[in-house]
């Protein structure tokens, strides 16, 4: 287990990860992601194969990437777990009391006497330390009863019971030794939002005509759009989509929002985002201009919609034919009888891109107007009287058969599509994880670079104490000073060493004041 | 005066800062390492000029094309190095800052740049637009200036410049790190989260600016917990700007993404 934990927690499993996490991506953003096959195969020949079931071709969803980003979640919070105890400790429950030998053996570090009492001393040293805004947390020698009970008899027991020490730790800034962990404890919350995105996220696209109404898949709610527009600027070039939604619920309307590229409505956790626009072809706009051959200057343009029956008066004409009393003396009364029941005209099918598929069917080979077709046919009554295939670009071809085929002048004018907006919904719970582990990573990284822990240790030591006159360390402070009281500081910092130095000095000169 | 005179002498400025601290690289006096700061400081002022007068102009921030970018990176480097300059003292390294910095105006006044200000395309009509470019770019400049001292570092012989060269580059990164993570991946993040309806889309521009981000951290992993020092450091610090400077350029014109833009 100790061992497990070790290689989890180690910085060189950190390191490899982060190298192999590199090159993973690189060779991500080297190879096209999630084209076709055939695409691959083009590309890169026999290489292809072997390239997909890698999941090269998938690479940042492939078990084997998602496998690296656990590891490596799993070694940032190994390692983080590990260290934080011994850190949270340093920080709420530090050991007050130091060695002076090892803090004067420190790079930063100072040794001075003063001539106070220790009262005084001890009152000097807070000062100075809170003036330079440290947080003091203080701890006394001797612990007379303790100690001089359980030594053993001696010059040791005489100076260590005798003598008062009087141990200091200034802090500030100690937030500052977090900061690595709240990047990580940010990084991790960060995957762990991109876990739940993963898991429980949701979008799919709604294409919408304008005054429709789509019920929002699994969200209890539908959404109509009103009106959908494209700004343009004054070069052509879209300036913007809008959409305005309707929220609909129980059949009610909620709220109406316009969104556009940038601003999309969020409802009940879903989020709609302009995502595209097109046209919607198979709800074109056909305008047409019919006319009987046998009656020139009657003709007229006229609005058909797919699969619906337009009727086409012919009454006008006929009368206009009666009053001028020419033309029409050739039908027979059968003839002129079936006229009376009217013609109805209908487009059975329209195709923007007309053209001849290789299964010998008619298709569209784009979305784009490039030769609107339409499958227009003539009704009298139950019978289908005209029908054929009218090309916009060609109005001289025309392929009308049935038995008034020859009595028609029929034209596609004008074909237009409405367009339609695509909304994206999303509902995405991972999100809020993503920001607040954003949050933390930013709060993290401040804290690390420009948060300074310090810490200023300092030990007093009376010298001239009851016993100074015997002890040794008496004799050899005297040569140093005359003051009564030795003290020993040392400092360390997380950063700006230079810095942290000269304010080092000025605490410990500020003593002797 | 038009927004290109302003750029036009800055440029010329910085030209001048450049040949100036050349000149003190191999004369020595310090006078002219003064006029050369001067200088460079008076192009930042009138370049500052040229981008307020663009943005005006165009009505929108000024950095939604190449040139347009290319124009506010070299006005961030100059930035940095002032900065950098100011708390560290290292004049040495101004004159390659200031190559730098032409190298990268020259490009963006080449004619292969289009200069128009287009209109803006609906999804960069976003005051993240603002938020993400900038403090992005000014995070690269202070790679851009680590890279450099980086180099100096390696190129150095005297331990005491060598000792300089080493901390500065980890003071730039310190510096960079923290607005890049913010610019380029947090703030890149919520936008496209507004813009696009997903926060990460593994779009070439958001993974190489990981693997920048990956390379820095690697950078500070190495020296802070490892002691790695001097020689592999200046690598990494190398090595991850490079990745910027791809982010930056290459993934426009190398690969194909939803960050077409810029």
């Amino acid at each position: 287990m100790k061992t497990i934990i070790r290689f989890f927690s180690s910085l060189k499993l950190a390191i490899v990860l982060l190298i192999l996490l590199v090159a993973a991506s690189i060779l991500g953003t080297l190879i096209p992601q999630g084209r076709e096959a055939a695409d691959y195969a083009a590309r890169y020949g026999r290489l292809a194969e072997p390239m997909v079931k890698l999941r090269l071709t998938d690479l940042f969803r492939s078990v084997w990437f998602l496998g690296l980003m656990a590891l490596f979640g799993l070694n940032i919070a190994v390692c983080t777990a590990t260290r934080l105890g011994a850190k949270l400790r340093r920080a709420f429950r530090p050991k007050v009391e130091s060695d002076p030998k090892s803090l004067a053996a420190g790079k930063i570090s100072a040794r001075l006497r003063i001539d106070r009492s220790a009262a005084e001393a001890k009152e000097t040293a807070i000062r100075t330390l809170r003036a330079s805004r440290y947080k003091v947390r203080i701890a006394e020698e001797p612990e007379t009863e303790g100690r001089s009970g359980t030594e053993s008899a001696g010059a040791d027991a005489r100076q260590a019971g005798g003598r008062i020490r009087i141990h200091f730790l200034g802090r500030k800034g100690t937030a500052g030794i977090f900061g690595a962990d709240f990047v990580h404890l940010g990084l991790l919350v960060i995957i762990a939002g991109g876990l739940v995105t993963a898991a429980g996220g949701f979008r799919t696209d709604l294409g919408l005509n304008a005054g429709k109404t789509l019920d929002v898949p699994r969200a209890g709610f539908a959404l109509r759009l009103d009106k959908f527009a494209t700004e343009t600027y004054a070069d052509g070039s879209v300036k913007d989509w809008k959409s305005t939604l309707t929220v609909v619920e129980d059949g009610k309307d909620v709220r109406t929002v316009v969104i556009e590229v940038n601003h999309p409505l969020v409802h009940r956790g879903y989020s709609f985002y302009q995502s595209a626009w097109g046209l919607d072809w198979d709800n074109p706009d056909l305008t047409f201009w019919i006319e009987r051959k046998d009656a020139p200057g009657t003709g007229r343009t006229s609005k058909i919609r797919v699969g619906e029956k337009t009727a086409f008066p012919e009454e006008g004409t006929k009368e206009r034919r009666t009053g001028q009393g020419e033309g029409g003396g050739k039908k027979t009364a059968a003839d002129q009888k079936e006229k009376e029941t009217g013609m109805e005209w209908t487009v059975r099918r329209f195709f923007p891109d007309f053209v001849i598929g290789d299964d010998n069917r008619p298709g569209t080979s784009s979305g784009q107007p490039n030769n609107p077709a339409a499958l227009i046919e003539g009704w009298r009554g139950r019978r289908k009287v005209v029908e054929g295939w009218i090309f916009a670009a060609y109005p001289q071809v025309n392929r009308l058969r049935g038995e008034e085929a020859a009595d028609w002048t029929i034209e596609l004018r004008d074909a237009d599509a409405p367009q339609y907006s695509v909304i994206q919904a999303a509902r995405d719970p991972g999100v809020p994880l993503i920001w607040i582990g954003c949050l933390l990573v930013m709060a993290g990284l401040f804290l690390a670079f420009y948060w300074p822990a310090r810490e200023i240790r300092m030990t007093l030591e009376e010298t001239e104490g009851p016993a100074a006159g015997s002890a040794g360390s008496g004799g050899k402070g005297r040569k140093r000073g005359s003051g009564r009281m030795e003290i020993t500081a040392g400092g360390t910092a997380s950063k700006s060493q230079d810095r942290f130095a000269s304010e080092f000095a000025r605490v410990t000169a500020a003593l002797k004041e | 005066m038009t927004e290109s005179a302003f750029f036009t002498i800055a440029f010329a400025l910085y030209a001048a800062a450049a040949l100036l601290y050349l000149a003190f690289l191999f004369g020595k006096k310090p006078k002219w390492a003064r006029a050369a700061f001067i200088a460079a400081s008076a192009g930042l002022a009138l370049h500052t000029v040229a981008l307020v007068l663009r943005t005006f102009q165009s009505g929108h921030a000024p950095f939604t094309n190449m040139y347009e970018s290319m124009s506010f990176l070299a006005w961030a480097s100059v930035l940095a190095f002032i900065i950098i300059e100011t708390m560290f003292k290292i004049p040495k390294v101004g004159a390659y800052v200031m190559l730098f910095v032409i190298a990268i105006m020259a490009l963006a006044s080449s004619p292969l740049m289009p200069k128009e200000a287009a209109p803006l395309v609906p999804a960069l009509q976003s005051y993240w637009l603002w938020l993400h470019v900038s403090v992005t770019l000014l995070g690269e400049a202070f790679f851009a200036v680590a890279f450099i001292t980086s180099i100096m570092y390696l190129r150095a012989k005297d331990p005491e410049k060598k000792a300089k060269m080493d901390s500065v580059s980890y003071r730039c990164v310190s510096i960079g790190f923290p607005l890049f993570t913010l610019g380029g991946l947090i703030f890149g993040m919520v936008w496209a989260e507004k813009a696009w309806g997903t926060y990460w889309n593994w779009d070439p521009k958001e993974v190489w600016s990981l693997i920048t981000w990956f390379v820095f951290a690697l950078y500070l992993h190495t020296r802070i917990v490892m002691g790695w020092k001097g020689k592999r450091s200046a690598f990494i610090a190398i090595l991850g700007f490079l990745a910027a400077l791809f982010t930056f350029f290459g993934v426009n014109y190398l690969l194909s993404g939803l960050h077409s833009y810029v």
